[in-house]
């Protein structure tokens, strides 16, 4: 790929992230993104904010609490300066790492010497899953080519567990570790370093007509299960389909979180005197037909780690977001990824998946490892609904 | 009506019992709080929060609507005492200890206000016992109050007074009781386990005692001893099981303890066999496990010969079912006796012991047999109670048969007969009243205001018919008539048919007196005893489907929806009294009606998918109204998200679970009148009825303009179902009949938020509607239907 320049993330920071409906059930997504922003700014001292190329933020419901451009909003609410411009893009599930990929674009076209990526999403302010008002185009019904813009993940999921032959116990197993790791992770202080704590006000009926005003700070991930095991994951029932094997213990979950990213040109490393954590080195996006789309990452990781230059035998950590087991254990099987080092810390299963804001999240997550010297190139990677997959690759410098 | 105010009750414990009249209070929309032991760790209320929480599991449920728990308060006895003086009524529902009552009575006394009333729910102990160890000053205030578990569906209370109780307050409490909580009550004298418990444990007792003398299996015997004879369906051992047989020992251990000079007091005693499952756990149902238990999908039942578990058969021979199905009771019952059948001899030896055990204690129990009769009804679902299936079988021959035994050394008991049995008489009811035995006179039923409600009260054999009313007109269909004494110019009409399912006579004798009331009268009840409707008349659907006569039953669906506009749009007020089932067609005239008045236990549905049909009696339409309304006040005014709850109603055929479910899904208004009493509801509805038209009734207008969801709503509809679909869940049929609802929901193939008139919307799902029935799947449906009473999923 052409470029003027590299693109260097140089803080990256995240949330962390909550269950639909747990500790940031009243939080509202402009917050935790306004949190984050100001979080990942304050990681480099001295920065002159009004140098902020963009703000990029991804949001795969942008609407209502997080609708209006969120993005904007949320950099003015962080107390950006108000010259900063902020865009919202959605690319459902891979929208955060999108934000990623577009800003390290716009430095590497030389349009920008600081940038900041973004993900911002919760799950529990959605009256449903599919958005404030779902609707329908009848010509999906029209044509049965067509019907799989209709299919629920899910069933996508199950299709996929069918076509690979993932087995029910095979699924339950990789939810279980992810588990696992995930809580090793936390006990053990691994996500320390990437959250920015959120303090949590709720505001509920007190005595005397008073509003009784409560404040959590909440600085772990809600989600990951101690007691999980492939027994306890064994006795749920299938949730998409009748005679299914994906169930709500080998899926993700639903999730409220946010993440952000600082990246800059070398000429900006240089200007401010920080040290880049990992050059951004590649990126792609692919489509797969809708009714499997948890195999995308089998069309985007190859595309990426082509245009990187890097064999997959580099790679020494793997994000591979787990929409759900059947489809991560489908793409790490057909491309034969190195299980140990997919999702070393648990993944989507265990901390859950706040749509848009996943990408960047994950990129926090993989940072902080580059910065423990865990690993030295390092991807990204998700199946995105409606059939597509997305893949970035980022290298310690 | 009652005039006792009950603004907040609260219920002393929080098992079985209590838990559940908590939630019937909270049914009732009055605030309940719920005691029990502080918790030792935790939440100090947590003992009554996790039975609040439980309640929600429970099947039947307890509560009307989830929600209604918002209504139940948690509270223990550690720091939540001064809550009680809130509180109007106090009922104590402890466990069966005295010394355990009398310890929480002197802890409670001091914060119950000196107006308030304080009751147990004691099944077993003397009311004079307790009442013996109150403080003074409550004492006046004090009664016994005894539901029966489940206590929203099981009809009796019995109210116990002492010497000090003031009478005046227990009619008041009898009235709040019947309307408030929709009870029926029975005045018991406080003699141990009441009423209906002495004589239906005493009936226990004496069906295991002649399983055992005649060497029958216990599912033999539950065969026999169901619907049958007109009893539950789970008879008497499951019935065990499902109680508890601990608790069941519990009782029979009352007995024994505390009717020492009782005549069948050798036979208070648990079985051998009993005592030995409850030493192994096997309690029942809560252990799974006890005379029955469950192997896989098997069923099996204890053997005593064997002492080992084998498959439930519980097979009635013919030649006593022959006798069983013998219409006139002195025939059946003289066979039963002459019958060297051990079935046979069976039935008439539990039939023969109760009536003897029931004749010896009438006077000592209860104030007339009518008590008695409608406690066994009321508290054990009998279909008849023992005086009165005495007096049906023939009296004096009866009477006769049961000395005849007696004498012979058959009866489980020597005692006597008591002289009044033999004194001539044909019965114990007869139109002046029913048998006292203590006091040698016949009782009439006692006349508390709150009995002017009933305008047909629940009767038992032989009491003087009550007033049938005027007829106007009838039909094949209905009848319409009216009540004079109560309003000459409201309408009542009463369908005709078997569980009053709608055919051609019903819809035109419908649209008869909708003519007539508009001509002649003020307004109009569609009242009759449950079920409201079962639907349209599925027979004559499937003979007209297989002449293939389309154009008749187009104008079959056509008259059903003409009926339901009359019903709407009538000049006169038209209120639907609904108690049991309303579904399909029964259900389109509910909606339609002008007003609703619900009994609490309302089972309202729209439930054409089963028979792989949509609602087309204007049931969708007014779904499709609802909708429009809904929108109307709601931000951006998108139709679509109104429909979706209808929608996954109809295709799943969902059928309310009380009328309060009723109005939540739709089929009812927040505005209709939920009556907890079904036996009041012809009251209400004739004096809504005459509200309505006092309050100068203009009928609703037919719509011109209503937004619907059209096309795309359709897809979204789609898209829920094409997921259940491939997720197997759903079949290919069901997927067509559910698009079928989805579009006549969605007001057709029109643009979204387009304007159509209601007439188009009912055109959209008659159309919907003849097209399904042409097809084979759906006649299939409909065939099996009727041939298995169960939906098949073609």
């Amino acid at each position: 790929m052409k470029q003027i320049q590299d693109a260097y993330i140089v803080a990256a920071t995240r949330t962390p992230v909550a269950k639909r409906n747990g500790m940031f059930k009243s939080v509202r997504p402009d917050d935790m993104l306004a949190h984050v922003l100001k979080a990942v700014v304050a990681k480099v001292p001295g920065l002159d904010a009004s140098e902020i190329g963009d703000v990029i933020v991804g949001c795969a419901m942008p609407e209502a609490e997080q609708g209006m451009n969120v993005a904007r909003i949320g950099l003015l609410l962080a107390g950006l300066p108000n010259t900063v411009p902020g865009i919202t893009i959605n690319r459902f599930c891979s929208s955060g790492l999108q934000a990623v990929a577009d800003a390290a674009a716009r430095i590497r076209l030389g349009e920008a010497d600081v940038m900041i990526a973004a993900g911002t999403e919760s799950m529990s302010v959605m009256p449903q899953i599919m958005g404030n008002k779902i609707s329908l185009n009848p010509a999906i019904f029209a044509h049965d080519e067509n019907l799989a813009i209709a299919y629920g993940m899910g069933l996508t999921a199950e299709k996929v567990a069918q076509q690979w032959k993932v087995s029910r116990e095979d699924q339950d197993a990789f939810a279980a570790e992810s588990n696992r790791r995930a809580v090793a992770a936390i006990a053990a202080g691994a996500f320390k370093d990437e959250i920015t704590p959120y303090l949590v006000s709720s505001y509920k009926p007190g005595e005397g007509g008073a509003v009784r005003v409560t404040e959590r700070l909440c600085d772990t991930d809600e989600g990951p299960r101690a007691d999980a095991s492939p027994a306890t994951l064994g006795k749920l029932k299938p949730v998409f389909a009748a005679r299914g094997s994906v169930t709500a213990g080998n899926s993700s979950q639903m999730s409220d979180g946010a993440g952000a990213v600082l990246l800059m040109s070398e000429a900006a490393v240089k200007r401010y005197g920080v040290t880049p954590i990992a050059r951004f080195r590649s990126y792609a996006v692919a489509g797969v037909p809708p009714e499997i789309m948890g195999i995308g990452p089998v069309e985007a990781i190859p595309r990426a780690l082509k245009a990187a230059g890097i064999g997959q035998g580099e790679l020494d950590w793997i994000e591979l977001n787990e929409a759900f087991a059947a489809q991560a254990l489908a793409v790490a099987r057909q491309l034969d990824l190195d299980p140990a080092k997919v999702n070393p810390q648990g993944g989507a299963i265990a901390l859950g998946h706040p749509l848009g804001a996943t990408g960047a999240i994950r990129a926090a997550t993989l940072m902080s490892a580059m910065q423990r010297g865990q690993a030295r190139v390092g991807m990204i990677s998700m199946c995105i609904g409606t059939g597509m997959g997305a893949a970035g690759v980022f290298e310690r410098v | 009506m009652s005039r006792l105010i009950i603004r907040k009750v609260a219920v002393l414990g929080a098992g079985v019992m209590g838990a559940q009249i908590a939630a019937h209070c909270a049914n009732a929309g009055v605030p309940v709080v719920l005691f029990d032991l502080p918790a030792k760790e935790g939440d100090p209320s947590g003992i009554a929060r996790k039975a609040i929480d439980g309640l929600k599991k429970l099947d039947p449920a307890p509560l009307a609507t989830k929600d209604r728990a918002q209504f139940i308060d948690v509270a223990n006895y550690g720091d939540g005492l001064e809550q009680l003086r809130g509180c109007d009524l106090i009922i104590e529902a402890i466990a069966e200890k005295l010394e355990w009552k009398l310890d929480l009575y002197a802890k409670v006394a001091p914060f119950i206000r000196p107006d308030a009333i304080f009751a147990s729910n004691t099944s077993g102990l003397s009311i004079a016992a307790l009442d013996a160890g109150l403080p003074e000053a409550l004492r006046d205030r004090f009664c016994g109050i005894h539901f029966f578990n489940p206590p929203r569906y099981m009809a009796l209370v019995e109210l116990i007074a002492t010497a000090r109780t003031q009478p005046a307050m227990l009619d008041d409490l009898e009235a709040w009781l019947t309307t408030r909580l929709g009870k029926s009550i029975v005045r018991a004298k406080d003699t141990p386990n009441f009423v209906a418990n002495r004589v239906g444990v005493f009936s226990i007792l004496a069906v295991m005692h002649h399983t055992a003398r005649l060497g029958l299996g216990f599912d033999e015997v539950d065969a026999l001893t169901g619907p049958l004879i007109g009893r539950p369906k789970s008879a008497t051992y499951r019935t065990a099981d499902v109680v508890g047989l601990d608790t069941l020992a519990h009782v029979v251990g009352t007995m024994q303890a505390t009717l020492p000079d009782d005549p069948w007091h050798a036979h208070f005693k648990n079985p051998d066999w009993l005592a030995g499952l409850i030493a192994q756990g096997a309690l029942g149902q809560k252990t799974r496990g006890g005379i029955y238990k469950k192997d896989g999908k098997t069923i099996t039942v204890l053997d005593l010969a064997t002492q080992a578990y084998r498959p439930s058969a519980g097979e009635v021979a013919p030649e006593v079912l022959a006798i069983l199905k013998n219409r006139n009771p002195a025939d059946k019952f003289a066979q039963l006796r002459a019958s060297q059948h051990p079935q046979a001899q069976f039935l008439w030896a539990i039939f023969r012991d109760v009536f003897h055990y029931c004749a010896v204690q009438l006077g000592a129990i209860a104030d007339n047999a009518r008590d008695v009769d409608l406690a066994m009804r009321w508290g054990f679902g009998w279909a008849q109670g023992p005086f009165e299936t005495w007096q049906a079988a023939g009296w004096q021959a009866t009477a006769e048969a049961i000395q005849a035994d007696i004498d012979a050394g058959l009866a489980m008991s020597a005692a006597p007969l008591p002289a009044w049995v033999f004194d001539g008489r044909q019965g114990v009811h007869a139109a002046e009243g029913s048998w006292s035995a203590a006091e040698s006179t016949l009782k009439p039923r006692r006349d508390l205001p709150v009995y002017g409600r009933q305008l047909y009260p629940e009767q038992v054999l032989g009491e003087a018919a009550p007033d049938a009313g005027l007829t106007l007109w009838e039909n094949e269909g209905v009848r319409l008539w009216c009540l004079p004494a109560r309003d000459a110019r409201i309408g009542i009409v009463s369908f005709k048919s078997k569980m009053h399912a709608i055919g051609n006579e019903v819809m035109d004798g419908l649209l008869e007196a909708i003519a007539r009331a508009e001509r002649d009268l003020d307004g109009l009840v569609i009242w009759h005893d449950a079920p409201f409707a079962v639907g349209a008349n599925l027979q004559q659907v499937a003979e007209a489907c297989q002449a293939g006569q389309f154009d008749l039953l187009e104008k079959t669906v056509a008259k059903f929806q003409q009926v339901s506009m009359a019903l709407k749009h009538s000049a006169v007020p038209t209120v639907a009294a609904v108690q049991g089932m309303a579904l399909g067609g029964g259900c389109e005239f509910v909606m339609h009606a002008s007003h609703r008045v619900l009994a609490l236990e309302s089972y309202v549905g729209l439930v054409e998918a089963g028979v792989g049909l949509i609602p087309a009696g204007g049931g969708c339409k007014e779904f499709a109204l609802q909708a429009a309304a809904l929108a109307a006040r709601a931000a951006g005014g998108d139709v679509f998200p109104f429909i979706q709850n209808s929608f996954q109603t109809i295709a799943m055929a969902n059928v309310s679970k009380s009328a309060l479910q009723a109005v939540e899904l739709g089929f009812a208004k927040p505005s209709d009148d939920i009556v907890f009493n079904a036996r009041e509801l012809l009251h209400v509805a004739l004096h809504r009825a005459r509200a309505l038209a006092e309050a100068g009734w203009q009928p609703t207008p037919v719509q011109r303009a209503v937004p619907v969801a059209g096309r795309n709503g359709i897809a979204t509809c789609e898209m829920m179902l094409i997921n259940m679909q491939e997720g197997g869940f759903i079949s290919a049929w069901d997927y067509r009949v559910a698009k079928a609802a989805a579009t006549a929901l969605c007001g057709g193939e029109v643009d979204s938020n387009a304007r159509v008139p209601e007439q188009w919307l009912l055109d959209v799902e008659r159309a919907l509607f003849v097209d399904l029935l042409k097809t084979e799947k759906t006649q299939q449906r409909i065939l099996h239907m009727l041939e298995t009473g169960k939906p098949l999923r073609n």
